[in-house]
């Protein structure tokens, strides 16, 4: 056989890949569902700041069972909406940042916020010395709350944010990174894709109208995510996330990196930057 | 409210009102006929003027010409449908529509005047499996052509429609209580509440009065009704103004503080689903601080419980909202009008706190003749810069 | 029957004629590009700057990717190599036909080259872009292997196991991590470029999220060296700086490969296998600092060749044949030197022999600030028992491993040649199940 660089095998390897949408989009169309992302993203602070509220209460009470539990699911408001949160790089990394993001890890004393608590309630085991970190958290999940309140949004930051919260997923959920000294990954797991499911969903009918297959094969990948995740619910929230077995991680990786390449493409679906 | 409606003298007979119609419609054609036919003139005129009408056919395949350059800024495109059926002509920015004409019959021309920043786009050429032509715009001094991206305005509006949606969820919930305190004949508390309650729909006002129906309902005053204060018809805020002001009671006020409450509710649900135009923002602010500036001068507005200047300040807070979101499109586009703007709210601002007194607005019925020109004066100001807003931010 | 034109010149050898039909299908002018090494700018250039690009004259030459076996494996090897091994996240038989035949158009394109489709600046580009707009083949090849697991009750794939296809088990000097043994497929690719091959990877990463879970990888390289006309080739040194690869069967032979490498028709194999091998991979550590600080005397006697020139004690020259059978007891050559157990050259040890195609591979510090590098081992026979594993055996307790630690790896059967456009890489395995 000939080596040949030959036109038809070009052409072939072109056709393999989808080309630019077709159908369009009018700018105004896109109001309706980032008015809808904002007011979302309000209920779920107003949420953040009850859940907070308790769970902070509880550490500063010395409650150490009681904040132990309330732990997992307080974050899970947080989680669903981080594409907005992280916006403002100094709250994110006050409330949400690991001990790995500090030079001193654990001993940092800017390690703050959500995983320093989680650090003293889980390996210490106690909530000695934890409440000045309850005073911190509460007062920047409400300060977050108020800066969010005169944010306008911006578009293409609603809209990446489903592929954003996906890649939070590929990179530091399926390997059970994030909540690792109480193991409650999977309030995160599932709240990034809750997250990411509610950005896809708000612009799901403008999508339809021109990729009826790329919005069919997405919500595909959600739902087999959360059929797995479900088999991992519990009466007050999830398994630890040592629980899953390795089937189920590999099973996720599949559809969460497909929904991370696809959900990438909802910026450029929809016209934006 | 229990009274019935005026009883009609002389209902007209079903034929009368046919005939009525036919020659009110054929009227109408007229007048249509003769100002389209106005206006055709006066375009062609312009266009003559100018000379810069881009031709583009549409054929049963493809655009000619298929490649277009033209220049940043206004653009007039004449738009020839030679194909054999209705085509829609498009201008795209990616998948982005950025200007369109629908439904141009075969054998028939249209025009679009679109306002283009330097870039390169697409046009569609009818079917939308034909190829799709490109059109060039190259940069230009032209001023014009600085007009921001229509995504641009994308986040400023969903901001402001969920500044309504708020606003709207408030009103209701304030609306409510009001209508309690009302129904509960707690005279006191119902006039406390009525400047808090009111002024949350004072802040929307420049887009929620879209639905008349509702403005009329909600706001309207007793001169537009024929019966003034006593015509059934006069409903809404005022009503209860006059009933908890005017009459100083709240006798016969319940029917009235219910169909507020259900007139609440109903904005709230037109307001959620509202499609808000960009130029609205700029337009309705413009419109409302203008109406202002007149019931300044004549402090009609709140003419039973005086309390105006609460109500202006409302006004001008919604205005601000509205300049606020326009202000990162305003200060790029058009710096100048941008901190004129500025500056007209923070006249209208400080001279509303030089009036306000150590337990808040005095009445406006105290209000010198002199500071209600001032006030009116700084309005009308305010009113003006946000008029021109529109234009300068490419938004017509 | 198909045949391949066989590509074995050498990377620093003139164009072959496949190669100038190559450049002429490129058109590129100036036709044959007959150029020495791949090169970085000279220092005489002295309007080079230091961030200009190295030079190379190979970016545009073309491995064939149909043919009756797939290339990569008599393939001269190029300078830069990796392995790398797949789950298969399919879970019907319809996602795994689709993920062969994705593969297949993959492989295609990377190895042939070309422009990636451009999209709409919005979206995320088509390909990663770290060749340049364009792609280039640069030599690149792409290796298919099945692991065992693959023919577990999944697809229904039990019953068409290769015959001496099996999981790897650990040797007693291994100490095997988990993490980088085994998989459902392994993927070899080699290039001239390192960059090529990371290309590679990252283009089936983004094309294959929903079929494919990267299970590990290993990348390596091997020296080039400077051309010597007039003289015989050389073998490239591996980390212990020992020539490697002297006593490799010559995969330019047809006759002899189709006896050592490529499973034939008329043994016990299930059909579809025939014209495919079997590919074990080892990643096998070298103590380097330990093996610098052993004498040079003892390192020789430990490998059975002499440093400098590769060459037997008996020889002079690294292609000189070991003569074993006059010195049974191991006075010039010990008996338990690497190359006289690996390869006893006694006519009943001719079965065993196994065509090697191995990297050298250096990753980072271990926790003890010690150098992790070592050989990616890579072997190719048409009987994994009698081959790799046989000769693993006789190794198993050899003086070298004081200096190796084998951490990774796993045995598959690599699927035979894509023949035409209309075949596809495992159809023949699909087919023989059903499937296709």
């Amino acid at each position: 056989m000939k080596i040949r660089h030959s036109a038809a095998m070009l052409t072939l390897a072109l056709g393999l890949m989808a080309g630019t949408a077709h159908a369009a989009v009018s700018p105004s169309e896109l109001v309706g569902p980032v008015t809808d992302y904002k007011i979302y993203v309000t209920e779920n602070l107003d949420e953040l700041v009850k859940d907070t509220k308790a769970f902070t209460d509880a550490v500063k009470a010395g409650d150490l069972a009681k904040a132990k539990a309330l732990y997992g699911a307080s974050r899970v408001h947080y989680e669903g909406i981080e594409p907005i949160a992280e916006l403002f790089s100094d709250l994110d990394g006050s409330i949400d940042s690991r001990a790995d993001d500090h030079e001193k890890k654990e001993q940092d004393p800017g390690f703050t916020g959500f995983h320093r608590i989680e650090y003293g309630l889980f390996v210490t085991g106690s909530t000695d010395g934890l409440t000045p970190f309850a005073d911190k958290l509460m007062s920047d999940v409400l300060d977050l709350q108020k800066r969010v309140a005169g944010l306008t949004f911006p578009p293409e930051k609603v809209v990446g944010g489903a592929a954003a919260l996906l890649e939070e997923v590929a990179s530091s959920k399926i390997s059970g990174e994030e909540d690792r000294y109480a193991h409650t990954d999977l309030f995160d797991f599932q709240a990034n894709i809750d997250g990411a499911k509610k950005i896809f969903e708000l612009f799901r009918p403008l999508i339809e109208k021109s990729d009826k297959a790329f919005v069919k094969k997405v919500a595909a990948n959600f739902a087999t995510v959360d059929k797995i995740l479900a088999k991992y619910k519990t009466a007050d929230g999830y398994e630890y996330y040592d629980k899953v077995t390795e089937a189920d991680r590999k099973a996720l990786s599949g559809p969460v990196n497909t929904l991370a390449e696809d959900l990438s493409k909802m910026r450029g679906k929809l016209g934006l930057n | 409210m229990a009274s019935s409606l005026p009883p009609a003298a002389n209902p007209p007979s079903a034929k009368w009102l046919k005939l009525a119609l036919v020659g009110a419609l054929a009227l109408m054609v007229i007048g249509a006929a003769l100002f389209y036919y106005a206006s055709e003139k006066a375009r062609d005129a312009k266009l003559a003027q100018t000379g810069n009408e881009v031709a583009v056919t549409i054929n049963a395949t493809s655009c000619d010409p298929n490649d277009l350059t033209v220049p940043a800024g206004r653009t007039v495109f004449r738009i020839v449908n030679k194909s054999e059926r209705a085509v829609e002509w498009e201008i795209l920015d990616g998948v982005m529509v950025l200007e369109e004409r629908e439904n141009i019959a075969p054998g028939i021309s249209q025009t679009l005047t679109a306002k283009l920043a330097a870039g390169t786009y697409e046009i569609t050429c009818g079917l939308l499996s034909n190829p799709r032509g490109t059109l060039h715009v190259t940069p230009s001094a032209n001023a014009e052509s600085s007009r921001p991206a229509p995504v641009a305005f994308i986040g400023p509006v969903a901001e402001y429609r969920f500044f309504l949606a708020m606003q709207a969820s408030g009103l209701t919930k304030a609306v409510q209580a009001f209508a309690d305190a009302v129904k509960a004949g707690d005279l006191a508390k119902a006039q406390a509440l009525y400047v808090p309650t009111r002024t949350i729909y004072s802040q929307i006002k420049p887009v929620a009065d879209s639905f008349a129906d509702l403005d009329n309902a909600i706001d309207a005053y007793a001169d537009y009704f024929e019966k003034k204060e006593q015509d059934p018809g006069f409903s809404g805020f005022h009503r209860l103004e006059y009933g908890l002001f005017a009459q100083k009671s709240t006798s016969g006020l319940g029917p009235v503080a219910g169909k507020l409450v259900a007139d609440a509710a109903a904005l709230q649900t037109r307001l959620r689903s509202l499609d808000v135009a960009p130029e609205k923002l700029a337009d309705g602010a413009s419109r409302l601080m203008a109406r202002s500036a007149a019931a300044a001068v004549t402090g009609n507005d709140e003419r039973y419980s005086h309390t105006d200047l609460a109500d202006f300040e409302a006004y001008v807070a919604g205005s601000r909202k509205i300049a606020d979101l326009l202000r990162p499109i305003s200060a790029k586009a058009a710096p100048q009008l941008s901190a004129s703007i500025d500056q007209n709210l923070d006249t209208v601002t400080k001279t509303l706190e030089t009036l306000k007194q150590a337990g808040g607005f005095p009445p406006y019925d105290q209000v010198s003749e002199a500071d209600r020109k001032k006030l009116g004066d700084a309005m009308q100001g305010l009113a003006a810069g946000l008029g021109k807003l529109n234009a300068a931010i490419g938004l017509e | 029957m198909i045949e391949r034109e066989k590509n074995h010149d050498r990377l620093d050898a003139p164009a072959s004629p496949d190669r100038r039909r190559v450049l002429a299908g490129l058109g590129l002018a100036g036709g044959v590009m007959v150029s020495g090494l791949a090169q970085a700018a000279t220092t005489a250039d002295t309007d080079a700057h230091v961030t200009d690009a190295p030079i190379s004259d190979h970016m545009r030459e073309a491995q064939p990717f149909h043919g009756l076996h797939q290339a990569g494996i008599v393939t001269a090897r190029p300078a830069n190599g990796m392995i790398a091994t797949f789950d298969v996240l399919a879970t019907t038989k319809e996602d795994l036909v689709r993920l062969f035949k994705t593969l297949n158009e993959r492989i295609v394109f990377l190895t042939t080259g070309g422009l990636p489709p451009q999209l709409d600046p919005r979206y995320p580009p088509s390909d990663s872009g770290i060749l340049g707009p364009v792609v280039v083949p640069d030599n690149l090849t792409m290796t298919v292997s099945l692991g065992s697991s693959m023919f577990d009750d999944r697809f229904g794939l039990k019953n068409f196991k290769p015959a001496r296809l099996s999981r790897m088990t650990g040797s007693p000097n291994d100490a095997l991590e988990p993490e980088l043994c085994h998989g459902d497929i392994s993927v070899q690719i080699c290039s001239n470029t390192a960059d090529v091959n990371i290309h590679a990877l990252r283009d089936l990463v983004k094309n294959m999220p929903d079929l494919l879970y990267l299970r590990w990888k290993q990348e390596g390289s091997v020296p080039v060296m400077p051309r010597k006309p007039g003289a015989p080739a050389e073998s490239a040194r591996n980390f212990l700086g020992f020539r490697d690869g002297s006593a490799n069967p010559n995969s330019s032979d047809a006759a002899l490969m189709d006896e050592i490498v490529w499973v034939q028709p008329g043994k016990d194999e299930p059909a579809w296998t025939h014209y495919g091998s079997y590919q074990a991979v080892r990643i096998i550590r070298n103590f380097v600092e330990r093996w610098d600080r052993t004498p040079l005397h003892e390192q020789q006697q430990i490998i059975g060749r002499v440093k400098a020139t590769g060459a037997p004690f008996h020889g002079k020259t690294e292609h000189d044949v070991p003569d074993y059978a006059s010195d049974p007891e191991g006075k010039a050559t010990p008996v338990d030197a690497h190359i006289r157990l690996a390869n006893p050259r006694t006519a009943q040890t001719q079965k065993n022999l196994i065509l090697r195609r191995p990297f050298n591979y250096s990753n980072g510090v271990s926790k003890a600030g010690q150098l992790e590098m070592g050989l990616l081992f890579i072997c190719y026979q048409a009987d994994l028992e009698k081959g790799f594993i046989t000769v693993q055996k006789r190794l198993d307790g050899e003086p070298l491993e004081e200096y190796l630690k084998p951490v990774g790896g796993g045995f598959f059967f690599t699927l035979p040649g894509v023949r035409d456009k209309k075949d596809y890489l495992g159809r023949p395995l699909l087919a023989a199940a059903g499937l296709a």
